[in-house]
């Protein structure tokens, strides 16, 4: 009994507490991938972003996609760098329009994916 | 290769000190709750092993979560004979004194087909071989035999006290109050709380197990008041 009090204390605890950083690690990595994406956008709606521009929110990706991979399917991390990695391309060649709408993507991958970590009935169902 | 060699470790690890933790029953005799998380287990173990785009931490998640339920499953059902009821069932006498029980097998699913082949798995060919037999509620037949020299000679022994509380309705089984019962127990200096296991079978042979003491056995006057 003493046992199974200590067990179920002790998990309720470990789960509780993984849950919570979960929501909160993931929240912040993608608001700040979203703060990053969002300022390239406006660079490249601009014209004036460089390949060195999508190059340094790539390395930004890259750095934090690492911690990620713990809690995200890794299918889900698949397609941002795919994204990722034709926006540098479109960048280069300066085709504005193409780049801005897989920026766009990036954003609102940024946007829904910690949306699916959270506890509401869409995610439960 | 690698990835998935260490990702298999670790669910294997993960389940070895579940298991131990869970105890011996969860691999023999299993209650129905018991079964399920075995059932489950097994799979949620296999697709995050196996398939390296699902993060490991949701097989853990879901194998620790599925031992938290079983963990309160198994308090639950020593909280009271109710919850021990809603959770795992209850035994089932399906043969008595009287013969084979339909109404007990119908109950369970089952018939006398179902009844003669667990018979037979434990040795036993004819229902008359048998004073008792009943389906625990793990499904495992439990039997006493009869000696048909002596038909009197056996008995089916009744929880009466259960780490010490009263068991209300073998009590009216055996036609006793709760009040008998403890002047009954006030003989042998004992009290029903202090009492970890009492049964008493219809012939009256006692056995109690009071607690720090060695157990008893006894013969109360319990066959007179029977029904």
């Amino acid at each position: 009994m003493k046992k199974s009090l200590i067990a179920i204390v002790i998990i309720i605890a470990l789960l509780t507490a993984g849950g919570v950083y979960e929501s909160f690690f993931i929240t912040k990595q993608f608001k700040e991938m979203n703060n990053t994406f969002t300022a390239l956008y406006d660079k490249i709606d601009k014209e004036d972003a460089v390949e060195d521009d999508v190059i340094a929110a790539q390395n930004k990706w890259l750095e934090k996609k690492k911690y990620l991979h713990a809690f995200i399917p890794h299918g889900e991390i698949k397609e941002f760098d795919l994204w990722i990695a034709e926006s540098v391309i479109l960048v280069r060649d300066g085709k504005w329009t193409e780049a801005l709408s897989k920026v766009e993507v990036i954003i609102e991958l940024t946007e829904q994916i910690p949306k699916t970590f959270a506890i509401s009935l869409e995610n439960i169902l | 290769m690698i990835v998935t060699l260490i990702r298999t470790l670790i669910i294997f690890i993960t389940l070895i000190v579940i298991m131990r933790l869970m105890g011996k029953r969860q691999i023999g005799e299993m209650q129905p709750f018991e079964f399920v998380v075995t059932l489950i287990v097994a799979d949620l173990a296999c697709i995050p092993m196996a398939d390296v785009s699902i993060p490991l931490v949701y097989g853990v998640v879901a194998i620790l979560g599925l031992f938290l339920l079983h963990e309160i499953m198994s308090l639950l059902e020593h909280k009271g004979n109710f919850m021990k009821f809603i959770i795992s069932g209850k035994p089932s006498i399906v043969i008595n004194k009287d013969g084979v029980c339909l109404s007990e097998l119908k109950k369970n699913d089952m018939d006398v087909g179902d009844l003669l082949e667990s018979m037979r798995s434990m040795g036993y060919f004819n229902f008359d071989d048998l004073d008792y037999a009943i389906f625990e509620s793990n499904g495992k037949l439990s039997a006493l035999e009869s000696d048909k020299d002596k038909p009197e000679k056996t008995g089916m022994p009744l929880l009466i006290i259960n780490d010490g509380k009263a068991d209300k309705s073998n009590l009216e089984i055996l036609s006793l109050t709760e009040k008998r019962l403890s002047e009954l127990l006030a003989f042998q200096n004992a009290k029903i709380k202090n009492t970890e296991v009492m049964t008493v079978d219809e012939n009256g042979r006692t056995y109690i197990k009071e607690r720090n003491k060695k157990y008893k056995i006894l013969t109360l006057p319990v066959k007179e008041q029977a029904v």
